[in-house]
């Protein structure tokens, strides 16, 4: 019987070459998006599973409620730390740690020197506690007991020690940031699964103060936050949780920041279980590290929409397609129903037929998914690969799938078709019957809504993309260019002749000094307080620092008022956001006055024009421009910013002149110049990917739709020759005949457009409320989208109709 | 007796009046005959072959097969009898295009849930019996409508059927290829098999050991 069912089977897939080939590749979509989604699903499940005790370990993260608006970050304030480290109730274990950056390690026997160390922590033992390590060499329980000591990752240990086997390591030195000279206590193995904890260098956390870093010890600054200081903890039993929730309330009640511009501020302690660590918070995103990629759910669950409805799609097609061809196979089912067949042996055939479909499906996605996979390379973090699916559990999921897919697919073609009476189909009279028809034109219409929705989607998200790439920013974003100066090199001569090296270079213009670029990802701010009618306001003002030059390289003018005398004095420069935000009906009225930094007053002395200083997610907030004077010991002046001009063959030389000027400056150091309009582009990176997501999406699920009309235009054919006949020994021509044929899909169409408009609209709507820049959701694009597909359907169904149209009728009138 | 069917009424509902496709059929086979139905088209012949070979439904009257009373049975055992006891031949031969001869010979037998060795042995026997074992692997394409209506007798067979419906056919054959189709089954009725046929051939119907006369749904 299986032999016999796997024969027929193929047979009939062989006989039907188009019929299974759409039917295949139809399904294969849908399963090889699956596939693709479902392994981009499970890599950020992934992380930080294989912990022991994982669903006991806790972070603490503080979020800030100022006027309605929340913050969020991962760190705390270093007291709290000690409070967990001295003992809380329901806690076992309390592994604080800080992130550390050295500028240099050198193994001076083998005379190595590393520079610029990331990926490094201040911890102590309670950390390799809570998260066990694979100890290669050292102790577990007092490796990072004592000041000066390092636990070191495999990985690091050979970087560190080439040539050196693992157990030598231990005890060997390392010179830290050129004065601390550190033994290594210990090498753990990295982890080989996915995890966020990425650090490969383990300094014990006593050692913070050598390297002038926070001490945990006598650090008492309750309202700094910095979310390099991290807190996590294991809780000793699910009441602890509780416990720690309320003694956390406590605690920030107890060291609220009564400074009077925060009075109105709130601060919670909020704790987030280990397992969500990878798809940040609450209130923003708190990313474990700096990685540029943070899972967020929202993402995964659009993307498992996606596959979901590229899934639907295609079983609604395989449906589709094989209900239409029931009039080639009625006659079998007769036949075998004579000879013996019972229903259920019909139903079991077909769906053995579809469960082969199905495989073949499978493995033909299984080569197409590393090509769909690429398509998503850009936005995807590049350790994700699709070896998931060849494990045992991707195994096991793909044999779901396509277990799953053909009893979709498969049950209500099987059941229509396992449904025929045998005498009316060996008498010919079956063509008569109408069954599931309404059901097919039902699927059409769905496949038809997806699409269309898929449409206009992406040609909204397009506009709203080519809108915010392209409005003016109120500044120059073309040409216009950067370089920061290396972070731990504070030596200003050195500084100054770099400078000069750049401003001497022919093709550069309007050289500044400066801080952050005018438009960035980065916040600065500060309170200013402002008196009006004798009255104090307090105003989050953002703030930028340049030096005279800064506005003109940038090419933002001074609306009224002058520029700051010189590059230290301490005037202030104030946007048009702020003299409005203070309460200005005319901005220019600000110039004059004066504005209270802490405990300084300092005249307002220009306004400058509004411009976009963030992506235009967000609205123009009140900012201020003022020149280099907070810190002697530190320099808000690290940038050079410049014009590379207006002919941009010469950017080339410009951008080797620099790096030479740098070279010979910052021989150790790499310079990177940084170009505004790159960065400006950065700023809808996610936007692009969606984008580029929904294109595909929308080419898929076109594509599948069409393949699913015409399995329906394939069957009315079909079912329609003789009238088709009739028709034309009456009279009608091929016109006639093709307009009489193609009207009822229209109308399918016509109605998918119709559902489909709504769901659209409401979708982007919701969609573009993260802009605070919107495009018009005009009504064009609604009607252009339906138009096209119209044409697309036209197109398909034309070709056979036309076919349909052209059958001479006495070949047609004859049969029967 | 093979069969009897007592009083049987068919009809369909047109327009608000009933229309008879078979009036007060009263018919006994015994087991051997070979009965030819007669009449002008549409003149209820394929339909009363079809309830005899309970592939179609009556609306009133008994029906017996062998020992059981089929009007009163479930549809299951209705085609469990059918399966066990009839084989079909069919104008348009009706042999399945995407199965070879030799598969489509075995198909029954699936049905019949034969073991594979059983059923090679069944399928050899059958081709041997109709010389067609040089044909065995062909397509039903690939062979003439005398060869193809051979193919669809063979298959009738070979569950070994007490009773065989045929429904015209050599409907679709030339008069010689016809002529060797009449004969065969002469052979077979011969050999004990009961034949029930539907034929507008009055030669043919001379094969038979009785005819069956039907206008309108009834017998005359």
């Amino acid at each position: 019987m299986f032999f016999n069912h796997l024969k027929i089977a193929w047979r009939s897939i062989l006989k039907n070459k188009l019929f299974s080939f759409i039917n295949v590749l139809g399904l294969s979509i849908g399963i090889c998006s699956a596939m693709v989604i479902g392994a981009i699903v499970y890599f950020d499940f992934s992380f930080d599973t294989f912990h022991k005790e994982k669903d006991k370990i806790y972070r603490v993260t503080t979020v800030f409620e100022s006027n309605g608006n929340h913050f969020s970050n991962r760190g705390v304030a270093v007291p709290l730390m000690r409070t967990f480290q001295e003992g809380m109730p329901g806690v076992e274990l309390a592994a604080p740690f800080m992130s550390a950056n050295f500028f240099k390690v050198e193994n001076k026997p083998q005379d190595l020197t590393f520079k610029n160390i990331e990926d490094a922590i201040f911890a102590d033992n309670a950390y390799f506690e809570l998260l066990e390590y694979d100890w290669l060499a050292g102790d577990r329980k007092s490796a990072l007991s004592n000041p000066a000591q390092v636990v070191l990752s495999e990985k690091k240990a050979q970087r560190y020690f080439p040539h050196t086997p693992v157990s030598d390591v231990v005890g060997k030195t390392l010179m830290f940031n050129d004065s601390v000279s550190v033994k290594v206590s210990g090498v753990v193995a990295d982890f080989k699964q996915n995890s966020d904890f990425k650090f490969t260098d383990f300094m014990s956390l006593s050692s913070a103060k050598m390297f002038g870093a926070k001490d945990i010890v006598t650090n008492d600054h309750w309202n700094g936050t910095s979310s390099g200081d991290q807190l996590f903890f294991k809780v000793k039993d699910e009441a602890g949780v509780a416990l720690v929730e309320a003694r956390l309330k406590e605690l920030a009640k107890e060291h609220k920041n009564m400074a009077e511009w925060a009075i109105n501020d709130e601060r919670t302690f909020m704790l987030q279980p280990l397992t969500s660590l990878h798809f940040g918070g609450e209130y923003g995103e708190y990313p474990f590290n700096n990685s540029n990629h943070v899972a967020s759910i929202k993402v995964l669950k659009s993307l498992g929409f996606v596959a979901l409805f590229l899934l639907l799609l295609g079983c609604a097609n395989f449906i589709n397609l094989n209900s239409a061809q029931a009039l080639t196979r009625a006659k079998e089912i007769g036949i075998r129903k004579t000879l013996g067949s019972s229903k259920k042996q019909v139903v079991r055939q077909f769906l053995f037929e579809t469960l082969i479909l199905t495989c073949i499906a499978a493995v033909l996605s299984l080569v197409l998914a590393p090509l769909l996979l690429r398509q998503f390379t850009d936005f995807l973090p590049t350790d994700i690969n699709l070896s998931i699916l060849y494990s045992l559990k991707g195994a096991f999921g793909i044999l779901v799938l396509i277990v799953l897919v053909s009893f979709l697919s498969g049950f209500y073609p099987a059941f229509v078709l396992s449904g025929f009476k045998p005498v009316l189909v060996l008498k010919g009279q079956f063509s008569k019957g109408d069954k599931g028809v309404r059901l097919r034109k039902t699927l059409t219409v769905f496949q038809f809504v997806v699409a269309q929705v898929f449409v206009i989607a992406t040609l909204l998200v397009t506009k709203q993309l080519h809108y915010v790439m392209n409005k003016d920013m109120g500044l120059k974003t073309n040409a216009t260019a950067y370089i920061n100066t290396p972070w731990n090199d504070k030596s200003d001569v050195k500084k100054e002749r770099l400078y000069n090296a750049v401003k001497d270079i022919q093709e550069l213009s309007n050289v500044s000094w400066g801080g952050n670029p005018p438009a960035s990802n980065n916040y600065s701010t500060t309170i200013l307080t402002y008196f009006k009618e004798d009255a104090e306001m307090h105003q989050e003002t953002q703030l930028l620092w340049g030096d005279v030059n800064y506005l003109n390289t940038y090419n933002i003018p001074l609306l009224s008022g002058r520029q700051m005398l010189n590059d230290s004095v301490k005037e202030y420069i104030v946007n048009e956001a702020f003299a409005r935000e203070v309460g200005f009906q005319d901005p220019a009225n600000v110039i004059g006055t004066f504005v209270k930094l802490d405990t300084l007053k300092i005249p307002v002395v220009g306004l400058m024009r509004d411009f976009h200083q963030h992506s235009l997610h967000t609205d123009i907030a009140p900012m201020a421009i003022t020149g280099d004077w907070g810190d002697d010991d530190y320099s808000m002046f690290n940038s050079i910013h410049f014009d590379l001009g207006k002919n941009s063959e010469n950017w080339t030389s410009s951008v080797k002149q620099i790096e030479q000027a740098w070279a010979s400056i910052y021989p150790d150091e790499e310079v990177q110049v940084q170009f505004m309009d790159e960065i400006v582009e950065g700023f809808y990176r996610s936007e692009r990917s969606t984008v580029q997501l929904l294109t595909w999406a929308t080419g898929l699920s076109i594509l599948i739709s069409c393949m699913g009309l015409l399995g329906l235009v394939v069957y009315t054919t079909e079912r329609r020759v003789k009238e088709i006949g009739v028709r034309k020994v009456l009279g009608a021509n091929l016109a006639q005949l093709n307009m009489e044929l193609s009207k009822e899909f229209l109308i399918l169409i016509g109605i998918a457009f119709v559902i489909s408009v709504p769901i659209s609209w409401y979708l982007i709507q919701e969609w573009i409320q993260s802009f605070a820049f919107k495009t018009n959701l005009s009504w064009w694009v609604f009607l252009t989208s339906g138009f096209g597909m119209v044409l697309v359907a036209l197109a398909v169904i034309g070709t056979r109709t036309y076919r349909a149209a052209n059958v001479n009728p006495v070949e047609s009138l004859r049969t029967e | 007796m093979l069969l009897q069917l007592n009083n049987i009424f068919k009809w369909v509902q047109s327009g608000g009046q009933r229309i008879f496709l078979l009036k007060d059929i009263n018919l006994e086979v015994q087991e051997g005959e070979f009965i030819s139905i007669m009449g002008p088209s549409g003149s209820g012949k394929s339909t009363l072959l079809n309830v005899i070979g309970m592939l179609d439904a009556f609306d009133e009257g008994e029906y017996h097969f062998l020992e059981d009373s089929v009007h009163d049975l479930k549809e299951k055992h209705r085609s469990n009898l059918y399966k066990e006891y009839i084989g079909f031949v069919f104008q348009q031969y009706h042999l399945l295009d995407d199965l070879t001869v030799q598969e489509n010979l075995e198909m029954p037998l699936i049905y019949k849930k034969f073991k594979g060795s059983e059923r090679k042995a069944m399928v050899a026997d059958m081709l041997d019996r109709f010389n067609i074992v040089g044909k065995k692997d062909l397509f039903p394409s690939q062979l003439s409508g005398g060869q193809q209506q051979l193919v669809g007798i063979a298959r009738a067979l070979i569950s070994n059927p007490k009773l065989i419906l045929a429904d015209e056919p050599t409907g679709n054959l030339n008069s010689k290829q016809g002529e060797e189709i009449m004969d065969l089954f002469k052979q077979l009725n011969d050999e004990g098999v009961t034949i029930i046929q539907v034929t507008h051939s009055e030669k043919n119907a001379e094969y038979g050991s009785r005819i069956i006369n039907l206008l309108d749904g009834r017998m005359i």
